[in-house]
């Protein structure tokens, strides 16, 4: 390219600036995570005291808790659904699949706020007490989509005779299914689950309108807590879920690429 | 039509990308209205040398003139050359139309020899659909570009670069898209064109026939160096070097010694030629087109053989025929007779038929890697 | 048993949990609370408070687009570009905040612009007097920005990286300026990923909740707040009816706006998540 080193120059300070935007606030928090003042403004000296806290708390536990319990038992149920539900319309004629797919468009274009205010009301009217459990359906709900969109496409990708061809040779639909379907899909499978589990992580905004005070998880926690005034503590949660959420981003983005998702 | 004014003159041209060297001090001039064409496998330089013209490359060293001024460092935008490219590269958020304008549009009225916008308006209108005529593309004013078939795109993209009225055309590997009917008819209407218009042609291809077809003048390029410049016939007839005859049409290239002036031997057999000025006993290259070789008597022939396989060609046949020298070498022979498979026969070749050929300089005959995405 | 049965466990969950909850949404918005039909809903808004807010929800939403276009169109042009070393790389780096969560990434920003916080201590440290962000609308659409930013690059990023790169040399072959190329052929070309930006932004920006309520401690609130708040805290005895008709038009608004992206891009070239 003929590019000259004027438009070279701005080009790198641009992008130094957007990535500094970006990631200011994130590392400073992190910073501050280990700050052994209370205060924002000083830096005393490096401690691991507020991890220390943050595992002596019993609320924070107990946030931390209900988050990967949530977590854990949405991924899993999403997956199986998910999966299923896949394979199901990969077999089925295309109008009747695009409806379905379709319906998983529904969550991932609808406004986060609307979602959970949808899901609380119904949950209200049917007189469901919110807690731990209208959370993990709410999860399960947003998470399957996930789980269908990395799991569809390997299908697609499939020969269409294997399965057949597994019949053809005397296994019973059933045994295909996991002999043969199954362990050519499991790279999506896998991608999938990943996913599902990080957007349960990740999520504020549905949770907060499923659940109660009562069952917070770790973004509850945090939200509550900014009206308290900050706390360090609260920065030692943010770092954890912060590095655990980009650990896990990072090992999707090694399976697939993340500007190709959604 | 040629006029001999020298429009743009190349000399000594490099250029490397990064560590890979992919033109070795190019020299060439092209003179008003002539149809040059640069012939070569890929990788040889060509549409490096023609993105340089075009001004998308600066070359590592060398200079570039036109018309005797120096136009190394003018970007594109400023050369009164224009380029059809090789994937058309049309504006797709344009029609037909739009496209075509999309030069005269960055123009002033005063360019276009007219005084308001709305006589520009006009005056734009009226060249581009006489450049629509002369693409055979009437009526298609509004279509979208995507709607278009790979010919008709073509057509667009050669009206969008002629409709500015350039000096120089580029073409790079227009066609290569098409499919060969197409291709022969768009070979036949771009030269028509060319002479139509008055206009300097600068083209690109690996496919010798169309250069055979199309130019006043080739150059044939191999490793970044032009291995021979001339008109079509000459290239073919008298291949300067081995690649040259081999990349021009078919060829039998055997190992020969020069004897002396006049006098060649190959395959254990002398033969008169007309080359002269090879040094003594020097190892050469001899080139033989398949069309030469007359089949003879198997007594009466300078050479002879044995037809191991016969393909029917439309034309004429294609036989391959084994020597009966100690080496046994293969012949590619084009006769409009059939020999049957395992006919004993003679073959003889006329003097002139005879090309010799230096042995190709190690340096030349290095393949030159390939630099990526510039000669895809 | 055939395998098209395998998807019932999906079509069933899908259906309770994605799509009867919003038809109790839409019940709820044309209800009474004791269930008579009713249009009254809607004209809750008109009243000044909340009017207010929605006003205020448009003309954020609309800065923290424009900001996001301004800041994302170069960014990903030059992702798109050829040039950096580590293309790649950057790329996942700009779009990888997409995915993290909002409320830590604005709790983050809160940290850095608090009237103690780091911002204000490096202006004390270099002499200068301390400046009072959190709470005024700057700080908002700062916040705002800094959530969406990414979702405004990543369409334009995937539109500008698939166009042929020879269409740019076309541009100047044809007598456009380095100005000129931009103008009359790269952002005509990418407006597909504009316009699918643009609605990735701007969507997601009217509805937000909680960045802005943490970035001005609670003064101003947006949609979002306004939804929650009717919802949770409102003693309203319709408050279920109103917030509902109030979700309805949110929820209308993103429909509308998908339509019209179909519409531009019909090809879906933005590459939009949706």
């Amino acid at each position: 390219m003929r590019n000259s080193r004027g438009v070279r120059t701005f080009r790198t300070v641009w992008m130094a600036l957007v990535l500094i935007f970006l990631y200011a606030p994130i590392l400073v928090m992190i910073a501050l995570s280990f700050n052994a003042s209370v205060s924002r403004s000083q830096w005393t000296g490096f401690t691991l005291d507020w991890y220390v806290k943050v595992f002596h708390d019993p609320s924070i536990l107990g946030a931390l808790r209900t988050t990967v319990e949530v977590a854990v038992i949405a991924t899993v149920v999403s997956t199986v659904i998910g999966t299923l539900g896949a394979i199901g319309m990969h077999a089925m004629n295309t109008n009747m699949a695009n409806v379905l797919i379709n319906v998983s468009y529904l969550p991932m274009t609808t406004p986060d706020i609307v979602t959970g205010v949808s899901l609380m009301l119904m949950f209200l009217f049917a007189k469901v007490p919110l807690g731990k459990w209208t959370m993990i359906m709410a999860h399960i709900a947003f998470d399957i989509p996930y789980v269908l969109f990395s799991v569809m496409p390997k299908l697609r990708q499939m020969n269409p005779n294997l399965y057949e061809a597994a019949l053809d040779l005397g296994c019973h639909p059933l045994k295909a299914l996991y002999k043969v379907i199954i362990p050519e899909i499991m790279p999506g499978i896998f991608t999938g689950t990943l996913l599902a589990f990080t957007m349960s992580l990740d999520d504020f905004v549905i949770s907060y309108f499923t659940s109660s005070d009562m069952y917070p998880n770790l973004s509850r926690i945090v939200y509550s807590s900014t009206k308290l005034g900050v706390k360090p503590t609260m920065y030692a949660v943010s770092t954890m879920m912060f590095v655990s959420i980009l650990l896990l981003l990072v090992l999707i983005n090694r399976r697939t690429k993340l500007e190709d998702m959604g | 039509m040629i006029d001999e004014t020298r429009l743009i003159e190349i000399k000594g041209v490099s250029k490397s990308f990064g560590d890979t060297q992919v033109l070795h001090d190019v020299d060439l001039y092209i003179r008003k209205c002539e149809f040059v064409t640069l012939l070569g496998p890929s990788g040889c330089g060509k549409t490096t040398l023609l993105r340089i013209l075009g001004g998308f490359e600066m070359p590592t060293s060398g200079e570039v003139l036109f018309e005797g001024k120096d136009m190394t460092g003018i970007p594109p935008y400023k050369r009164r050359i224009n380029t059809v490219f090789q994937k058309y590269a049309l504006f797709n958020h344009l029609n037909v139309f739009d496209n075509i304008a999309f030069g005269l549009n960055l123009k002033t009225p005063e360019q276009l020899g007219v005084k308001t916008k709305k006589e520009k308006k006009a005056e734009i209108e009226r060249r581009v659909t006489r450049m629509l005529k002369l693409v055979k593309m009437e009526g298609y004013e509004k279509r979208s570009t995507n709607a278009l078939s790979g010919g008709q795109q073509q057509r667009i993209a050669i009206a969008r670069a002629l409709v500015n009225e350039p000096e120089v055309l580029l073409l790079d590997e227009p066609l290569g898209a098409l499919d060969l009917k197409l291709r022969k008819e768009m070979q036949l209407e771009l030269k028509a064109m060319q002479q139509q218009l008055g206009i300097t042609f600068i083209y690109v291809t690996h496919d010798q026939e169309e250069a055979l077809t199309m130019s006043d003048t080739i150059a044939v390029m191999n490793g970044g160096r032009i291995q021979q410049i001339g008109d079509p016939k000459r290239i073919y007839d008298e291949p300067k070097n081995a690649f040259v005859a081999d990349f021009i049409g078919e060829s039998n290239i055997i190992d020969g010694v020069m004897l002396q002036d006049e006098l060649v031997e190959f395959c254990g057999v002398e033969f008169q030629c007309v080359d002269e000025g090879f040094g003594a006993r020097e190892p050469v290259d001899v080139v033989i087109r398949p069309e030469d070789i007359m089949i003879v008597g198997e007594d009466v022939g300078m050479l002879t053989g044995v037809v191991e396989s016969v393909i029917f060609k439309g034309v004429h046949y294609e036989m391959m025929i084994r020597g009966n020298d100690p080496d046994g070498i293969r012949w590619k022979v084009h006769s409009t007779t059939m020999q049957p498979v395992g006919t004993r026969v003679g073959m003889t070749i006329v003097p002139y038929n005879i090309h010799i050929m230096h042995k190709a300089r190690t340096a030349d005959a290095e393949p030159v890697a390939e630099s990526r995405n510039k000669e895809a | 048993m055939k395998r098209s049965w395998y998807a019932s466990p999906y079509a069933l969950w899908m259906l309770l949990f994605a799509v009867v909850p919003l038809l109790f949404v839409c019940w709820y918005a044309f209800t009474t609370p004791e269930g008579a039909f009713t249009l009254t809903n809607f004209q809750e808004f008109a009243k000044p408070r909340y009017a207010a807010v929605i006003l205020r929800s448009l003309k954020h939403a609309l800065y923290c687009t424009v900001l996001c276009l301004v800041i994302g169109y170069p960014t990903a042009y030059f992702l798109a570009g050829r040039g950096f070393n580590h293309t790649q790389s950057l790329v996942v780096l700009i779009l990888l905040p997409m995915w993290m969560n909002l409320l830590l990434r604005t709790y983050a920003m809160m940290t850095l612009l608090d009237d103690n916080g780091v911002l204000n201590a490096a202006l004390q440290a270099i002499g200068l007097p301390k400046v009072k962000v959190i709470g005024t609308e700057g700080a908002v659409v700062m916040g705002l920005v800094y959530n969406y930013l990414p979702f405004m690059v990543l369409p334009i990023y995937t539109v500008l990286k698939k166009m042929d790169y020879s269409v740019i040399e076309a541009a100047e072959d044809l007598g456009c300026n380095p100005l000129r190329v931009v103008t009359r052929v790269v952002i005509p070309m990418s407006l597909p990923g504009i316009v699918s930006g643009i609605t990735m932004v701007f969507m997601p920006a009217v509805t937000s909740f909680a960045i802005s309520t943490l970035l001005s401690n609670g003064k101003l609130r947006l949609a979002g707040d306004l939804i929650d708040y009717i919802f949770n805290q409102s003693s309203n005895p319709n408050r279920w009816n109103i917030g509902s008709s109030f979700s309805l038009m949110m929820l209308v608004l993103i429909l509308i706006s998908i339509g019209f992206l179909r519409k531009v891009d019909p090809d879906n070239e933005g590459g939009g998540l949706w």
